[in-house]
């Protein structure tokens, strides 16, 4: 027999746990449940301070303050959200989450119309002119796109005109919808195949001595 | 037959949970090989890596956690490799922050150890982890030492012989996010529209399918979707590599190829589950409507 280590029989047997409520729910699942919450979020707040708070907040200000005195802005501004714990003056935290939504929206609203939008919509805009192998399948891309749209049009009673062509939408939507589920399959799928290749190879066969 | 049928949709689930378990586990335990075919979206990744020049620089962002490293993990991987054989430099960063950077961490010293020659800092670098995605690579588009003052261990990024001349990330080659969530469509939204750089994902099967229309578009140079995405990757490094070949075929430890196994086993009980449990409702329907 191998020497297994700590960490492999431990994560080992919290797998199992996670497993165990593919039976029925019971007391080790909500154990390995509420022990993943905990350590994730301890984790996260751990290395948001370490990465994020330390070298781009602390650091600058006690090593040189002269230069990056500025930052005291962000800094009050990230205190200020937890006021809101004091009920009396609560209300300082609505200026910082209002800025921090400003700031998101302008940064936002840029990448939706800029990296979204225009470029989807110019991707619809497609030669029909000539006929060419590929005519057809921007006709039926263009067919699709137009289709779908007039379905989700709630505005106006559909009259013999748009509701067969809500009807052909509903088609392209759901052959959308079965491609998604296909790769959502595939994707759960693959965390299944990784959790037991590490039980078969990592934990099991090294326990009893195969590798 | 209909009454086996009856049967089969009051089927305890418990035994497809059993079944789903045996046909994952028997080709982990008695692999099989089955094919992979390459789709264009993976070749066009490839051929475009294929094409940079030795000490062009790369970014590559581990922007996934380890709940979806099964499909994530081959594909940074396999990237990687094929930077470091290419003598191509990589900037390596994680934006995702429920376990990002210590996946990033153990990538890269797994995939360094293939690589002795690759030095830290003049080949390679980590420059960490950092929390809010948009605004990151908004600054990423000014200054790179704004956003990453440091390295992952907290050197100032001039000490590097990799970030001399880098000033933003305009001045890369190609960014390859291994994503999870939103912060993979950030890099092609922000990152390529507003700056203009080169952008390959290697999203999770599920976001997979939104990203076809970026491709469309032309808003991405490829895409590596799901462990099928880094199984073809996979393939398509070991058939141009000869060296990596051998180690794909060696090593012991996982890659999206063996897990593809799986998968296809998988699938097949799937269709055939979907199919019963369709002619199994369609005769309950039929045999309500008599009655």
């Amino acid at each position: 027999m191998h020497f297994v280590g700590f960490g492999t029989w431990l994560a080992a047997l919290l797998t199992l746990f996670a497993f165990s409520f593919l039976y029925k729910d019971n007391p080790f699942f909500r154990f390995a449940e509420s022990l993943f919450a905990g350590v994730s979020l301890g984790y996260y707040v751990g290395i948001t301070l370490n990465q994020t708070l330390l070298p781009n907040l602390v650091d600058p200000m006690v090593q040189d303050f002269g230069h990056n005195w500025d930052l005291v802005v962000p800094g009050l501004l990230g205190l200020m959200l937890y006021v809101r714990a004091v009920p009396k003056i609560g209300w300082v935290s609505r200026y910082a989450l209002a800025i921090f939504v400003a700031y998101y929206i302008g940064v936002d609203f840029t990448r939706r119309i800029q990296g979204e939008v225009l470029p989807q919509i110019a991707r619809t805009m497609l030669p029909l002119s000539s006929l060419q192998a590929t005519t057809l399948v921007s006709l039926i891309f263009i067919v699709g796109v137009y289709s779908v749209l007039v379905y989700f049009f709630f505005s106006k009673e559909q009259n013999a005109v748009t509701k067969p062509l809500a009807r052909l939408g509903i088609w392209f939507l759901m052959i959308s919808f079965g491609a998604a589920f296909g790769f959502t399959v595939m994707g759960r799928v693959a965390l299944l195949i990784g959790r037991l290749n590490f039980l078969i190879l990592n934990w099991i066969y090294p326990t009893i001595g195969l590798q | 037959m209909p009454g086996l049928l009856h049967r089969f949709l009051a089927l305890d689930r418990r035994w497809i949970f059993l079944l789903v378990l045996l046909s994952v586990a028997g080709p982990i335990i008695f692999p099989v090989g089955l094919p992979v075919t390459v789709t264009e979206s993976t070749q066009k990744s490839f051929d475009y890596i294929e094409a940079l020049k030795p000490g062009d620089i790369v970014w590559l962002s581990f922007d996934y956690g380890p709940s979806s490293a099964p499909e994530n993990d081959p594909m940074a991987e396999a990237f990687l490799r094929q930077c470091l054989l290419k003598k191509v430099r990589v900037v390596v960063t994680a934006l995702y922050p429920l376990g990002g950077l210590g996946l990033a961490n153990q990538c890269l010293a797994r995939i360094t150890a293939e690589y002795p020659d690759a030095k830290y800092g003049v080949d390679y670098i980590n420059l960490g982890y950092k929390d809010g995605a948009t605004a990151v690579m908004r600054r990423l588009g000014d200054d790179i030492s704004a956003a990453f003052p440091t390295d992952v261990s907290g050197r100032p990024l001039s000490e590097f012989p990799i970030m001399r001349g880098l000033k933003s990330i305009r001045d890369v080659k190609l960014v390859f996010t291994a994503a999870t969530g939103l912060i993979g469509e950030y890099w092609i939204t922000q990152v390529h529209s507003q700056i203009g750089t080169p952008v390959i994902i290697g999203p999770t099967a599920v976001s997979a399918p939104k990203y076809y229309a970026f491709i469309n578009s032309g808003q991405l140079v490829g895409m590596l979707g799901g462990m099928k995405g880094a199984a073809e990757y996979e393939l398509l490094l070991s058939r141009g590599h000869p060296e990596l070949a051998s180690l794909y075929r060696s090593t012991k430890g996982f890659t999206a190829t063996k897990g593809m196994d799986g998968q296809t086993v998988l699938h097949g009980f799937i269709l055939l589950f979907i199919v019963l449990g369709n002619i199994a409702f369609f005769q309950e329907r039929a045999k309500k409507a008599r009655a």
